[in-house]
């Protein structure tokens, strides 16, 4: 029997964080659009030595001459020239709280952060618009030799380290967005964790755009050296505006010998950002790079976190979430390629469609010659809400070794029936089953969270699901 | 008999045919459209994603087009009776003209394949027409052999297959050509089963190791009509299919195998759309390759289940056993699904090896290694080979496959 849902047809879609703050307009310092002019003008603007100038020109030129992606989601919506490429809110990164400009403080008090500090974090980079204000890292943490900072701050006080490693794992010319990135990044967190040490707490970092059409281009660098182990958790949130915002940050990942990464990202743009992320993970022998990617704002997300395993035995794992409500386009996947023998990989993707949204899982398993004894799992499940949400899955499989097991399943459902009678059958109302349904759907996920960004997922797909839980 | 030949395939040469054939001004017609759509229809280049995993550089499009087709050598067991055609389209255009004209329709071929669907409407030389009529069930299996002599040349058959109303039927095609030279088979197929029919179609392909074997198939799938199709790929240098199956009235049921059995240099592309366009339909697709030498399969088959449908059933698994360490394997099973009342949906694809403790139990019951490894091929086309129910055609399709996977009596020689 078909199941009419009235409760599921008409939730909201609401966005809880669309509050902006009008002081935080009145700095800026670019005006929108790109030319290597404003390449430039960034580049000297922050003080930076010759070869990321030219670095900066060159990626713009690569920019230049790329054409826009013609797969994936619908990106014509996107007017490079009416976006702001670069606004410092303040001039300097901060370390006390109680320097930290109050309307600033204002928007993050209402995020949480100094709480969550208190209890969970090891340090905090947060991102206002593009500059790094506010930074704190545990003493212990300094002592052990662990670096946290800011990247731009990064490429002034450790310059080698910085050039050794920024843009290997996504060349300038990788992708067009990236090659945007590369030219006009600004913030981001750079990380690196010395041999063995283990970083037992998460560092997490919170970004905001929160100027209309602002660009977001922060690069994020991290460096797990041998033996090492580090969990790095970036969240987002942004005020709502009518036209469009683009974010397109680059986050690189070096995970060296028997050395352990994860990241995790709860993405919450508001639904009128682009938000186009390349990221990638580079992980030799014995490592283990775990993404772990959540994606429930913005109005179209395209990224898919990849890993390549470089060295013998290394593991990756891509965890993903996406929730897309009316209008909203989320393209999401993961990648890992098989570079080296006896590697395994775990993709495990859920998705839930609402209204008029549409998820899509696009991914890559790739094994070359030689890799033998790889294995791969790849499992995607969707969830469609509405008559008129749409799902999608993309799985890409490029199998060149024999001696290797790689499998990949994939199912697409409703909320059920007999799912939703059973409950209602134990005293629940239709809405609260249809709610709990799809809080075990995403359970497998949420459960990898730390535990105050699993409170923050059950409480932002609660508010997606407003109508539906009454 | 002798064959005329057209080196380039133009407006001209598709002329010629209708000359050479004696055809009426009707068909004369519909080639000449279908000539003028394979023209405004641009053909792959390459960056299409069904056409990404097949370089169509080598196709020899210049090869000799069979204008007198090879014949269609047919068996019927018991002969044919109630009003059921199977025979050569030629033959059924001069004793059948008001039904090939009914049902040659004018419909675009599936999107990726819309060129290659174009100019064999447009240039075909031979076939089949099949017909059987309402509520008429043909007993036993029909079978019809198409032998190629000429590997170099083009040949670009039709076989059009109508099951009209609460009618049955089995029938088995098979194609083979000598080894040696390049050529272009590009067969298209069309099989259409209108309320209630049942219709359990096979298609042999062996041809020749140089040929290239780019066609593609329609199957539209009436209200609780049932079609099984089953694809087993032997032959060829290359391999480029089209699959296009739409479940196009309510309560349609669709089988889609397919057995693929490659080795030295193969390439085998398989592009799969199982359109879920109506409520309650069934649509299950199972593809099983066997991987030797420097064999490659790719399989790209994409479920759509349309928007506004009820309590569709789909499922679409890919699996391919990888025998040589310079085999490979592209699976790519995509959904798009627009509809939420959905039944069932999902796919699933695995490419590896054979499970090393699967080997060695065989061994240490006293088989050799190839022995071995060719019984585990044999178990796992068993999951394909048993959904065949046709006898004949089981028999056919195992007898073609020995050549790589040998037979269960070899275990007991």
């Amino acid at each position: 029997m078909a199941l009419p849902n009235p409760a599921l047809t008409q939730i909201p879609d609401s966005y809880k964080y669309g509050w902006n703050d009008p002081e935080a307009t009145s700095l800026n310092i670019a005006q929108r659009g790109l030319s290597a002019d404003i390449v430039e003008g960034i580049s000297r603007f922050k003080g930076e030595p010759e070869w990321m100038t030219k670095l900066r020109l060159k990626a713009y030129r690569h920019f230049e001459a790329r054409p826009m992606p013609q797969w994936g989601a619908d990106l014509s919506g996107i007017d490079f020239q009416d976006i702001f490429y670069y606004i410092a809110p303040t001039n300097k990164a901060v370390q006390s709280w109680d320097d930290v400009p109050d309307y600033i403080r204002r928007t993050y008090d209402r995020l949480g952060i100094p709480e969550a500090e208190k209890k969970y974090l090891a340090g905090v980079g947060g991102q206002y618009d593009s500059e790094v204000v506010y930074h704190n890292i545990r003493e212990d943490l300094e002592k052990q030799g662990v670096i946290f900072l800011g990247t731009d701050e990064a490429l002034k006080t450790h310059p080698e380290i910085f050039r050794e490693y920024f843009g290997t794992v996504i060349p300038a010319n990788d992708n067009k967005l990236a090659a945007l990135n590369t030219a006009v990044w600004s913030g981001g967190s750079f990380i690196y964790v010395p041999k063995g040490v283990h970083v037992e707490l998460p560092l997490q970092a919170y970004f905001r755009i929160n100027t209309e059409n602002m660009g977001q281009f922060e690069r994020t660098l991290i460096i797990a050296d041998e033996g090492s182990s580090v969990h790095y958790v970036e969240g987002c949130t942004a005020p709502t505006y009518s036209t469009a915002s683009l974010h397109s940050a680059v986050v690189e990942i070096i995970v060296k010998k028997g050395a352990r990464v994860r990241y995790t990202t709860i993405q919450n743009w508001s639904h009128n950002v682009y938000n186009l992320v390349t990221k990638r993970a580079v992980a030799y022998e014995d490592a283990v790079m775990e993404w772990v990617d959540g994606n429930l704002g913005s109005k179209v997300t395209m990224k898919y976190p990849s890993i390549y395993l470089l060295g013998e035995r290394a593991h990756g794992e891509v965890l993903s979430i996406a929730f897309a409500g009316s209008e909203q386009h989320q393209d999401a996947g993961g990648k890992v390629i098989h570079a080296a023998p006896n590697t395994t990989s775990l993709i495990t993707s859920k998705s839930i469609s609402k209204g008029t949204g549409r998820t899509s899982y696009r991914g890559l398993v790739k094994v070359y010659p030689g890799c033998e004894k790889s294995k791969s799992t790849v499992r995607c499940d969707a969830l469609i809400l509405d008559e008129e949400a749409r799902s999608d899955t993309y799985p890409y499989m490029e199998i060149d070794e024999e001696d290797v097991t790689i499998g990949h399943e994939a199912t697409v459902s409703k909320v059920g029936s007999e799912q939703l009678f059973y409950l209602m059958s134990r005293g629940l109302s239709e809405a609260e089953a249809a709610a709990m349904i799809v809080n075990g759907f995403i359970e497998p996920i949420v459960k990898e969270l730390p535990m105050e960004y699993a409170v923050e997922m059950n409480r932002l797909i609660q508010l997606q699901m407003e109508g539906a839980v009454g | 008999m002798t064959t005329a030949t057209a080196t380039t395939l133009d407006a001209e040469a598709i002329g010629r045919i209708s000359d050479h054939l004696d055809e009426p001004d009707w068909l004369r017609e519909h080639r000449a459209a279908w000539w003028e759509r394979a023209g405004r229809t641009p053909a792959p280049t390459g960056q299409e994603e069904e056409w990404r995993r097949t370089d169509l550089a080598g196709l020899p499009r210049n090869g000799e087009l069979l204008v007198d087709a090879p014949q269609l050598i047919i068996n019927v067991p018991g002969g044919l009776r109630d009003g059921v055609i199977l025979t050569d389209i030629r033959t059924a255009v001069r004793q059948h003209p008001e039904l090939v004209r009914r049902f040659l329709d004018a419909r675009q071929g599936q999107a990726s394949h819309a060129h290659f669907w174009a100019v064999a409407q447009a240039a075909w030389t031979g076939g089949l027409f099949c017909y059987v009529p309402r509520g008429v069930s043909v007993d036993g299996t029909l079978v019809a052999r198409t032998s190629l002599t000429d590997a170099s040349a083009t040949y670009l058959p039709i076989s059009l297959i109508v099951a009209d109303e609460d009618s049955s039927i089995t029938l088995l095609e098979e194609v083979t050509s000598p080894d040696g030279a390049a050529g272009w088979f590009g067969g298209i197929v069309e099989i259409q089963a209108a309320r209630g029919a049942r219709v359990r179609y096979a298609n042999l392909q062996q041809l020749g190791d140089g040929a290239w074997n780019v066609g593609a198939q329609r199957v539209v799938v009436g209200q609780d009509a049932i079609v099984t199709t089953l694809n087993a790929e032997v032959g060829s240098k290359v391999t480029k299919v089209g699959l296009d199956v739409q479940m196009a009235g309510p309560g349609g049921v669709s089988k889609v195998l397919g057995i693929l059995a490659a080795g030295d240099d193969q390439q085998i592309d398989i592009n799969t759309v199982q359109d879920l366009a109506a409520d309650h339909t069934t649509s299950d697709l199972l593809y099983l390759s066997a991987l030797y030498d420097r064999a490659h399969a790719s399989f790209y088959g994409v479920t759509n289940v349309r928007k506004g449908t009820r309590q569709t059933s789909s499922y679409q698994e890919c699996r391919n056993l990888l025998l040589s360490p310079q085999a490979g394997a592209e699976p790519i099973p995509v959904l798009e699904i627009e509809a939420n009342d959905i039944l069932r949906c999902g796919h699933g694809a695995t490419a590896g090896a054979i499970d090393p403790t699967q080997l060695f139990y065989a061994q240490t019951r006293g088989l050799d290694h190839d022995a071995a490894e060719r019984m585990i091929v044999r178990g796992f086309f068993e999951q394909v080979v048993a959904k065949i129910e046709d006898e004949t055609i089981r028999g056919r399709v195992l007898a073609a496959l020995a050549g790589r996977i040998g037979t269960s009596e070899d275990l007991a020689a």
